[in-house]
Parts: structure tokens; C-alpha cells; sequence
């Protein structure tokens, strides 16, 4: 499903205007900006945690953490969803780095391990999404066993061992997918213009 | 963790925002993050690269017990209580306005003064469409509910209505009869955060004149809503 390239510079606009009057305490710009984005936000928390309870956590924690600190967000630097959707992203990280931690045994853990047959795959979802950025050159030159794993760890958080033993490969060798992964990615996007 | 080497920070910044960059060198890499300029310019790149993938995902509405939350934690607007809660006319417009706005208002407006920091427990009593009916309260120490229409509710002459709190995994209790039309008070046998406690969510049941007389609900089930928690 590609995006239509007005309608979403139309919402960006409305995002950095909510975000600019969400920094002077606006609050109903506030509840707007929640409006817009939460159940994008939600469902991001939701794919990475697997959790529901754990998923609202992150999203109440990221929009407190939104409305005390809206003036940090720069235009010119990021798009608005981009940054916002990244503050959830790094909270759901947080979490998985606590529950390693209160987890002595994970890589042993299989049942944490299994991955929902949901629709659709992380894989589609990376490709559909690259190709609403006009990117889908660039993931289609990824290697099979690159694009699979980045895909995993980008949309579920897996880590790199999670992702050997999800992908049953030797660690050594999902590492460097990702490593190559991502600089192929990089130079295929940064060709492309995707990146200021 | 060397950053000297050529590549090796753009490197690491590709991972911490793939996320595949765990646990103590994730904690590293952010402190690093907040000093070095050039690391957190190279995230800020890695995530306009990568991030703009999850809009792909298809989006999934949260309950609406988080928004209640966030504005719990984000302060109230300086709006004088009483007045705005005795005027029946703001609680009309709401009920036009969507739940989740309700509850957002609810919450503003019966926020206790900032000098006397307390709970408040929401409950936006919604039917079958969706749009709120009642909306009941109480202070987490207060020992009744305040239940009060914010939408026209139609009711005969022989009916009343009849307020439950739902236990999980439990019979349906009566808190007593509300009015279709003004305020009621319903009494609660602990303080709002006890008495409550435990109960996910409260419903409003069709039931004869004077109210069910079995103890449980014998009418439909005309209304309901989650218990919030503003604390």
C-alpha cells in the first residue's frame, strides 16, 4: 500500500505544528497529536513487546515523556512521526534489555522465542514499507537471509541471538547479515536521496 | 567500544536503532549518544532511514484507559471545579464528543485542586454506539459515586436503572439505582480505591421499578465502561 506523497506531507505539517504548540503546553494540540499517532505508536509498542499491559506502558510513558519535552523535537532534523515513533521504539527496546536481564536462561527460553504467525510477516511489512518510500530497489538487492533478519529484528526486537536461534544459524553468521544488511541498505539509500 | 575506527560509529548507530545493539552496550552507546554530537547526528540519519518502515504496520487503537492516564500525569487545565461540574450543558456537548475525549475532559475537570494532590476513579458509562450516557466518579478516598447523564436517557415510568460493579470472574454486584435525569449518589461501603478495587468496570442494567429483584441484573445491560484510576 504506498502512501500518497500529499495527504503525507500534508500530516507531517500538522504533526510539527501540533508538536511546536504541544511544547508551549498546549493541550489540546496534545490530545490531537495522541489522535493522529497513538495507534500507530501503539501498534509498533505492540509487535515489539508482545505484551499488551507492557505496550500501554510504553506508549503513556513515551507521550508523558512527548508532552514534558516537545520543544526538544527539531524539524529540521527529523519527520515528526519518524521521532516520535522513534521514542517508542527505544522505551519497547528498554524494556526487552530489563526482561534479559531478569532473565538468567533466554537463549534456553524457546517459548519467548516463537514468533506469531500473524499477517503480514515482518518481511512483507519491510517490503511494503520500503515501497511506500520508494526504496524497494534497495531491500530487493538485500540478500534473502539479510532482508529476514533485519526485518525480525526491526518489527519484533529481536536481538542477535534470538535471531540465530529463530533463523537456526550460527550466530556468527546473523551478524553479518545485519552488518551487511544494513551497510548495503545505507548506500542503496543515501543513493537514493532518502536521507538530508 | 572504539568509535575511532572508520565506520565503527556509524556502524553502532545502525544497530542501536535497528535494536539488534543490546544490553550493556546499549546502555553505553546512549550515554556517548548524549555528549558526541556526530554518534547522535548518525542515529538521528539511521532512524529517518529505517523508522519510516513501521508506518507500514497496520495501526492498532490503544484503550482508552491510556489517554486517561497520560492526562493524569501531564497536569489539569485551571478550570474551577464546581462550576464547570454542576453545568449540565458542558456534559451534553460531551456526549456528542468521542469517548475518549470524555474521558480526557472527565479527567481535567475532576482533577482535585493541585494544593490537595488525590485520585479520582472515572468511569464513562457508554451503550452499544459507543457514546457515553454516564459518567461516574468518585475521589479514591471518597465513600460515594458521583453518577450523572451526560446524554438523554429514556426511561418509562415502571423502569429504573440499576449501577454494577463487575468483578472478574464474579457475579455482577449492585451499587443501587441511578437516575435517569440529575445527580445520584451511590454509597460505597469503603473508601472509592477499596471498594473498587478489583473491579475492572461498573454497568448500568434495565431493571423494574424499584430496582432487580434477584440481585442480579434481570434487564439488558444498557451502558458500561472500564474503571479508570487517575493515580
Amino acid at each position: 500500500m504506498a502512501i500518497d506523497p500529499g495527504k503525507q506531507l500534508e500530516r507531517n505539517a500538522r504533526l510539527m505544528e501540533l508538536l511546536a504548540r504541544t511544547a508551549l503546553a498546549d493541550q489540546r494540540a496534545f490530545a490531537e497529536l495522541y489522535g493522529m499517532t497513538s495507534a500507530h505508536l501503539y501498534a509498533v509498542a505492540l509487535r515489539i513487546l508482545r505484551d499488551a499491559g507492557a505496550a500501554e506502558e510504553v506508549l503513556q510513558e513515551s507521550f508523558v515523556n512527548v508532552w514534558h519535552h516537545a520543544g526538544s523535537y527539531v524539524a529540521a532534523k527529523s519527520q515528526p512521526l519518524t521521532w516520535l515513533t522513534s521514542i517508542v521504539r527505544n522505551r519497547c527496546l528498554d524494556q526487552l534489555r530489563r526482561r534479559e536481564v531478569a532473565t538468567v536462561t533466554l537463549d534456553d527460553d524457546e517459548e519467548g522465542l516463537s514468533i506469531a504467525a500473524e499477517d503480514p510477516t515482518p518481511l512483507e511489512m519491510l517490503l511494503s514499507g520500503a515501497d511506500a518510500r520508494a526504496v524497494g530497489a534497495c531491500v530487493e538487492a538485500l540478500e534473502q537471509g539479510q532482508k529476514q533478519a533485519i526485518a525480525l529484528a526491526f518489527f519484533q526486537g529481536l536481538s542477535h541471538s534470538e535471531l540465530a536461534h529463530h533463523l537456526r544459524e550460527p550466530l556468527g553468521t546473523v551478524k553479518s547479515w545485519i552488518r551487511r544488511g544494513l551497510e548495503r541498505l545505507r548506500a542503496c539509500l543515501d543513493g537514493a536521496g532518502v536521507t538530508r | 567500544m572504539n568509535l575511532h575506527e572508520p565506520g565503527r560509529a556509524d556502524a553502532l548507530a545502525a544497530e542501536y536503532v535497528l535494536g539488534t545493539l543490546r544490553g550493556r552496550a546499549r546502555a553505553r552507546f546512549e550515554r556517548m549518544m548524549r555528549t558526541d554530537r556526530a554518534l547522535s547526528d548518525a542515529v538521528r540519519n539511521w532512524e529517518e532511514r529505517l523508522v519510516p518502515l513501521a508506518e507500514e504496520l497496520p495501526p492498532i487503537a490503544p484503550p482508552t484507559r491510556v489517554w486517561a492516564a497520560i492526562l493524569a500525569r501531564t497536569g489539569s487545565m485551571p478550570v474551577a471545579r464546581a462550576s464547570i461540574w454542576s453545568s449540565l450543558g458542558l456534559w451534553r456537548a460531551l456526549a456528542f464528543a468521542s469517548l475518549a475525549t470524555v474521558v480526557a475532559l472527565a479527567t481535567v475537570l475532576l482533577s482535585p485542586a493541585p494544593e490537595a494532590p488525590q485520585g479520582t476513579l472515572v468511569v464513562v458509562l457508554a451503550g452499544a454506539d459507543a457514546k457515553p450516557a454516564l459518567v461516574a466518579s468518585a475521589d479514591r478516598i471518597g465513600r460515594y459515586l458521583s453518577v450523572k447523564p451526560v446524554a438523554r436517557v429514556d426511561l418509562a415510568a415502571d423502569r429504573a436503572l440499576e449501577l454494577w460493579m463487575l468483578p472478574d470472574g464474579a457475579n455482577p454486584r449492585s451499587l443501587g439505582l441511578i437516575n435517569a435525569t440529575g445527580v445520584a449518589r451511590v454509597a460505597l461501603s469503603a473508601p472509592a480505591d477499596e471498594a473498587l478495587r478489583n473491579i475492572p468496570a461498573l454497568a448500568v442494567s434495565l431493571e423494574p421499578r424499584g430496582g432487580s429483584p434477584t440481585g442480579l441484573p434481570t434487564g439488558p445491560v444498557l451502558y458500561s465502561g472500564p474503571v479508570q484510576r487517575m493515580y
